[in-house]
């Protein structure tokens, strides 16, 4: 097959997305035959990862066609640390010379989007079932953190920048270690994870227990927890939203996922990313494997306009699509985002808003990564928040810092990536964004230094939020997915809308359970 | 040496991320259907299939697991995953030594690995379908020959052609002579081989000298990105804390998903 025109397609799928990725794995495997496109010379979209000069490019593009993708107002600043002759003799002396430079623009894997798993999400099982996993490499997410103000260490430099940071204990063992929290307090922290651990109908057999006041007033009313671990908990729940405003509903649900998700894959951890790039690495690696399957892949061709015969005759695909490349193709079905399906409307208001940042530090922070249970891998990445309140802006929603070390691949030793979110567009989140990370790396110590950053807004979904998460079915045969996740951690939706898309087109004859379940067909000497 | 790993004390293992480049139906899939199965298919399908496949190869001090990990197809509409050789720490590049334009699309991709892949990667350039030419046997003997013969029409196609002997047999079908590749290979710093999947001539000794070529120190440190070398009290770390998602697989079966 030397043209995609001769091919009547069973599946035309726009985008290279998780989503996407996914579902075309899913369909080539079932025997359906896909064609596989992003308009982008690159894979991921809206998820994807990218080494300095990719960055920088993709920049360009995301501010010359505004209304192009979910992305708006990226900027991008290098920093230059001339090595001072006063100052050296004084802090690296004796010392290896650590070199706060950038190393070669293809030493950095930026994810665009970045999100961790959690061991319980339906995701890894898809993973699992459908052996893509082999291909992947994983790393422990470890410790969360949350910022204080008035913490005791704040002076004892050894502790680099955890002495501005409280660990948040994720577990009872935790709590019980724990030297920071007052007794009275963790009696209170003991019986709410007590509580929340038990199944719902044996705490409470009367039904239901009431969820809909928020976060706070329940741990309030309900715990008479002290302000000062409230915030701890939201952190756990990931929660976008600041404190008085989520949900008890939200919060309690995703506390209990953090909490049971640990020990799933080993001690110490509730959470894994993909090395080289998160769902980056993930989609991509679905999109090998679907290749596999036959689906057929064309980067740089996206779909100009479409038109749709809802009376093709027998065989006839009733879509014809006309790509970017001139070609036309024929298809049954078509599977897009807003951004890959043309005549787009704009974003729908319900849609979230998030500002981002990704900053390369010359320092590898190893205080934010112990091993808090004997046997317990290394972790790569830990989870900071930094209350509304402790940036001065105690009305705004807090601000999320997911640290990368080296181990994740995605930058060289000896430095780490910081993604930084809030949900709050404009210069208002920029602002709380900087002042977050500027504290992380001052509290680190002056071997730490910002290299590179950039920031941008992002227009997505968020588990808190109210856009519907739902496949779109803008024709019979032409559907649209919801555009990527915002949250930190890898939403389980996301994975139903896939199956949801997977059952309208293999039809309802193909059974539930066979989606993304697959035999191993690659032959293994293990 | 395609022996399995059956070693008796256990030497030091290290796995390699190995990636297949070249022209279509140069028999890149072929070559290490060769290696690690021992087989030959005469009318190989295009790649849909097997695309990662894992082989061991073990060396006098240690265990190299090669991972495998074919194009899958992917390369035809320009379309292959930069993840494909993103940390690759060897590179088979193929060409067909009956078709001269498969040389230059392999040079193509020995100059985007270059450009694009890990810098300490390990490429070998390879010429395979030695079957094809009359010193089938031995390659460095055949520098010089320039043959007079036309090719069959088809013979870039002969890896997935029925291929009976007598077919394949009216002279010498090679175009690229191994002086002209060689020569390349030198000056760009790659290993060079030429290979007959069918007949498995040379198939093992180019997994062999790429094993052996790869540097200890990459594999030290698992697949590093290459430029971050700099020492740390912590180095070697990263292959250890890998997460292995195949143990809760195992080991909550009967428990069953938690989903």
């Amino acid at each position: 097959m030397e043209t995609l025109a001769e091919t009547p397609w069973d599946v035309i799928i726009a985008g290279t997305g998780l989503a996407q990725s996914l579902l075309a794995l899913a369909l080539s495997r079932s025997g359906k035959k896909v064609l596989h496109l992003d308009k982008n010379p690159y894979y991921g979209g809206a998820e994807a990862a990218f080494s300095l000069d990719e960055a920088q490019d993709w920049m360009k593009s995301v501010n010359q066609h505004p209304g192009q993708s979910p992305f708006q107002d990226v900027t991008l600043s290098t920093y230059q640390h001339p090595q001072d002759p006063h100052d050296s003799s004084t802090s690296t002396q004796g010392t290896p010379e650590v070199c706060p430079k950038l190393a070669a623009s293809r030493s950095y894997t930026l994810s665009l989007c970045p999100y961790f798993l959690y061991t319980r999400s339906k995701l890894i099982s898809t993973l699992i079932s459908s052996k893509v996993y082999r291909q992947l490499d994983f790393m422990a997410v470890g410790s969360w953190w949350i910022y204080s103000l008035e913490h005791s260490d704040a002076e004892n430099s050894d502790l680099g920048a955890t002495r501005v940071l409280n660990r948040v204990p994720g577990s009872r063992e935790d709590v019980f270690a724990d030297t920071h929290i007052a007794m009275k307090s963790k009696r209170t922290l003991m019986r709410f994870l007590r509580h929340i651990s038990k199944p719902q109908d044996e705490e409470n057999p009367e039904g239901d227990e009431d969820l809909s006041m928020s976060f706070e007033d329940y741990l309030t009313s309900k715990f008479s927890f002290p302000p000062d671990l409230q915030s701890p908990l939201l952190s756990l729940s990931l929660s976008q939203l600041p404190l008085q405003e989520t949900s008890a509903n939200y919060a309690v649900a995703r506390v209990k996922r953090h909490l049971t998700s640990i020990g799933a894959f080993g001690p110490g951890f509730g959470g894994v990313i993909s090395k080289y790039g998160c769902g980056s690495e993930i989609l991509q690696v679905a999109c090998r494997a679907s290749a596999v399957g036959g689906g057929v892949y064309a980067l740089d061709t996206g779909i100009e306009s479409f038109t749709e015969n809802e009376h093709a005759a027998g065989e006839e695909p009733p879509v014809k699509a006309k790509l970017s490349t001139g070609e036309t193709v024929q298809t049954q079905f078509m599977v897009g985002s807003l951004w890959d399906l043309p005549n787009q409307e704009s974003p729908s208001a319900s849609f979230a808003r998030v500002t981002r940042s990704i900053t390369i530090v010359s320092s590898s922070f190893p205080s934010l990564f112990p091993i808090t249970v004997e046997g317990a891998p290394l972790p790569a990445s830990a989870v900071l928040m930094f209350p509304g309140d402790t940036l001065g802006s105690p009305q705004s929603p807090p601000v999320y810092l997911q640290v990368h070390s080296s181990d994740t691949g995605d930058c060289p030793r000896q430095q780490s990536i910081i993604y930084g979110s809030v949900s709050l567009a404009g210069p208002e989140g920029q602002s709380l964004l900087n002042s977050a990370v500027d504290r992380l790396v001052r509290a680190e110590g002056p071997q730490a230094a910002v290299l590179w950053s950039m920031r941008y807004t992002q227009v997505g979904r968020l588990s808190n939020g109210s856009a519907e998460p739902h496949l779109h079915t803008l024709s019979p045969h032409v559907l649209r997915i919801p555009p990527s996740g915002l949250d930190l951690a890898f939403e389980d939706d996301t994975v139903d809308v896939v199956q949801e898309a997977w059952q309208r087109i293999v039809g309802d004859e193909v059974g539930r359970e066979e989606f993304m379940v697959f035999d191993d067909r690659e032959a293994s000497d293990e | 040496m395609s022996e399995p790993a059956s070693a008796n004390a256990p030497k030091p293992s290290s796995s390699v991320k190995l990636v297949l480049l070249g022209e279509a139906a140069v028999g890149k899939s072929s070559l290490v259907l060769r290696f690690v199965n021992n087989d030959f298919q005469e009318n190989k399908e295009p790649t849909i299939g097997a695309a990662f496949l894992t082989q061991k190869c073990s060396l006098p001090t240690r265990t190299i697991k090669f991972e495998i990990w074919d194009t899958a197809g992917q390369e035809r509409f320009a379309s292959l995953a930069p993840m494909y050789y993103r940390n690759a720490q060897a590179a088979l590049v193929v060409y067909d030594v009956t078709k001269p334009s498969s040389l230059t699309k392999a040079k193509h991709w020995v100059a985007e690995l270059q450009r694009q892949a890990s810098p300490g990667i390990v490429i070998a350039l390879v010429g395979n379908k030695l079957d094809l030419t009359n010193d089938s046997g031995d390659a460095s003997e055949s520098a010089a020959t320039e043959n007079e013969f036309e090719s069959t029409p088809n013979a870039d196609e002969a890896a997935g052609e029925e291929g009976e002997e007598q077919d394949v047999t009216p002279g010498d079908a090679r175009k690229v002579p191994t002086r002209e590749a060689n020569t390349y290979a030198e000056e760009e710093g790659l290993l060079f081989f030429e290979t007959s999947a069918k007949t498995g001539t040379n198939v093992v000794d180019v997994f062999t000298a790429i094993a052996n070529a790869i540097p200890e120190s990459s594999l030290k440190t698992g697949r590093g990105t290459g430029a971050g070398t700099g020492q740390t009290a912590l180095s070697g770390r990263s292959e250890d804390s890998r997460v292995n998602l195949g143990d809760r697989n195992a080991a909550t079966a009967k428990e069953g998903c938690a989903c």
